[in-house]
């Protein structure tokens, strides 16, 4: 089991060992896939069914406080007594409803102005590509915590920030993406015909991207679950809802270190890094099906 | 292109991001709902006659543009970041106390974990199909999963707690004087190892998959096969004839992480209590302290920017095909 699950991680490169044992890489590239979506069915079902797997409400003290594991609180309860096996089921929605929510924004904006700068080109493309060079260069997280300080407290706001600190690497995918596209025949032979820049747009080069796309909101989720963990760990989370960042930026605060209540943050650590990691084997291997090229 | 004509146009490029990073901390404030600097009135810290100060200080009863004008001036002119609320003093001054900290701690760790992590892709690369390549392979994915700072807690409970071989928390020992120069450095360094770890452990992952690539790209091309051939030694094909190709990326990628694990320093700052920017950027987003908050952003961006364009201009004086374009 583990040999397959380590051989599994790598992206195979160009071989020629591999064209011999084309029919092992295609049952080990498809465990890959399996593996990331066996990791995912966890936080998924949390999302989805709280009240079916949580034993308490998250909201109320069921216990004393710092109690360490045992069979009526199988993770302990934190500083007021809450049960923290419980907040970490109803922690799932939250999380991974900002990753999902920040990572559609993400790939809307990047969408937008790749697709604009390649079609356009010109003037356009260099000043979005110039703006996408910047936001490159600077921190991210520093102005990320600061626009949350200001903007205040709330998930939407959270989402809003990602996005925004999130969409150029995608921006430069799509445009790149675009510039091959719009020279194919077709896109030719359409505006030949008088179809509007929109319409070719839509029906011509999105639907080309759509793979592309696909893999890419999947690895973004990972990207902006990271980032919502880290701005909730350094206290901008939403103080009313319950999020794995915001568990453990609890959990430190109220020295979980050294009073020694060790599950209370390695708890939602582990949801956190098994979702990222189940998310971003799904996405290179969609990135592998819609770039049949990175298959090698 | 021109050595000087290069270093004119990267710098130009580089003071325009900052001065575009500073009309972005200017308009952020503001961006609050409930009016232009709301939130000076929200904050305990600051009593009337300092909220008076602060809004003749700042202009903040005129017109945005003469904000504007106000900020730009105070900043650039007076090197004026404003005082804090907490600590009472210049921002620039509480900055410049913990900045070294952040500096030793990034360059450090981005030093190290090049230093590894190069060798290692290539050797990846040529290891590619071996069992403990696709383990190593396997291993930096899923570090690449790990949310940075919970990796610092994760390191500070099993070397901290459990092992008790790294204390708990600070840079050094409270209250100790040292005797020389020797003695502080081995009780720093006996503090800093555990954090340095934790930071060269979490962009290890980058440099090394990205060797790894590009040299995977090069393997197969003739010159690398001809060098073989010759009966060069494995590690000479290695280092000479495949990596070479590669180094260009690699420097750049080199200066990107620079601007990306500011960041994740940053909060491995906070975990391991190190008295550094970290520390600071938590208390004073803990605290409410808007001026250092706001001198904290410009300066770890400024920083930032400097160490991108340092390695850039450094490297261009290496090597002249970085001049075009």
């Amino acid at each position: 089991m583990r040999k397959v699950l380590s051989r599994s991680i790598t992206i195979q490169p160009i071989s020629l060992i591999i064209e011999y044992i084309g029919i092992l890489k295609f049952v080990v590239s498809d465990f890959k896939g399996a593996l990331g979506l066996t990791l995912l069915i966890i936080p998924t079902v949390m999302a989805l069914f709280p009240g079916l797997i949580a034993p308490y409400d998250p909201w109320i003290p069921t216990g004393k406080p710092f109690e360490p594991p045992s069979f009526s609180h199988p993770l302990g309860t934190n500083d007021v007594g809450q049960d923290i096996f419980s907040e970490l089921v109803y922690g799932a929605r939250i999380s991974l409803l900002v990753g999902v929510a920040s990572a559609l924004l993400t790939v809307l904006i990047g969408l937008t102005l790749g697709v604009l700068a390649g079609y356009r080109g010109g003037v356009l493309d260099e000043l979005i590509m110039t703006v996408t060079d910047v936001m490159l260069l600077l921190p991210a997280l520093p102005l990320m915590a600061l626009l949350a300080v200001f903007l205040g407290p709330g998930y939407q706001n959270i989402v809003i920030i990602i996005a925004l600190f999130s969409w150029p690497p995608v921006a430069r995918m799509i445009r790149a993406q675009t510039l091959s596209v719009k020279e194919n025949l077709y896109v030719e032979a359409a505006r030949a015909i008088g179809a509007s820049s929109l319409r070719i747009i839509l029906k011509y080069i999105i639907p080309q991207l759509t793979p592309m796309l696909i893999a890419h909101t999947v690895l973004r989720v990972s990207g902006a679950m990271i980032a919502e963990a880290s701005l909730s760990f350094l206290g901008l989370g939403d103080p009313r809802a319950k999020s794995w960042g915001s568990m453990i930026y609890w959990a430190q605060r109220s020295g979980a270190i050294t009073g020694g209540a060790f599950w209370w943050i390695l708890a939602p650590g582990i949801m956190i890094t098994i979702t990222v990691l189940g998310l971003g084997l799904i996405g290179y291997k969609l990135e592998e099906w819609a770039n049949p090229r990175l298959r090698r | 292109m021109s050595l000087i004509r290069f270093l004119v146009r990267k710098i130009t490029s580089r003071v325009l991001v900052f001065y575009l990073l500073l009309t972005l901390t200017f308009i952020i404030p503001r961006l609050m709902p409930g009016g232009a600097f709301a939130y000076l009135i929200e904050n305990p810290n600051v009593t009337p006659e300092m909220r008076e100060a602060l809004i003749k200080a700042y202009g903040l009863d005129q017109p945005l543009y003469v904000q504007y004008y106000i900020f730009l001036r105070k900043l650039l002119l007076d090197g004026d970041l404003g005082v804090s609320y907490t600590y009472k003093r210049p921002v620039l001054d509480v900055i410049l106390e913990a900045l070294p900290w952040t500096l030793a701690l990034v360059t450090t760790s981005i030093i190290l974990s090049f230093s590894i992590g190069v060798p290692l892709g290539v050797w990846l690369a040529f290891n590619r199909a071996s069992r403990t390549g696709v383990s190593v392979s396997g291993l930096l994915f899923i570090i690449r999963s790990i949310p940075g700072f919970w990796l610092g807690l994760l390191m500070l409970i099993i070397f901290g707690y459990y092992m008790g071989v790294a204390p708990l928390y600070g840079a050094y020992t409270y209250g100790v004087t040292y005797s020389n120069l020797y003695e502080w450095l081995a009780d720093v360094i006996s503090h800093m190892w555990l954090p340095i770890l934790t930071l060269v452990l979490l962009i290890l992952p980058f440099p090394t998959i990205y060797t790894r690539n590009a040299v995977v790209d090069v393997i197969e091309e003739d010159f690398v096969k001809t060098a073989k051939a010759k009966g060069l030694p494995e590690t000479m094909v290695m280092l000479k004839h495949a990596l070479r190709p590669a180094s260009l990326p690699i420097v750049t990628l080199f200066a990107l992480e620079l601007g990306t694990s500011v960041g994740g320093a940053l909060l491995i700052e906070i975990v391991f209590s190190l008295p550094g920017m970290g520390k600071l950027f938590y208390d004073s987003i803990y605290t409410s302290d808007y001026p250092l908050l706001l001198g904290i952003v410009i300066f770890v961006s400024a920083v930032t920017l400097a160490l991108i364009t340092t390695v850039e201009i450094l490297y261009a004086i290496i090597d002249p095909r970085v001049r075009i374009r």
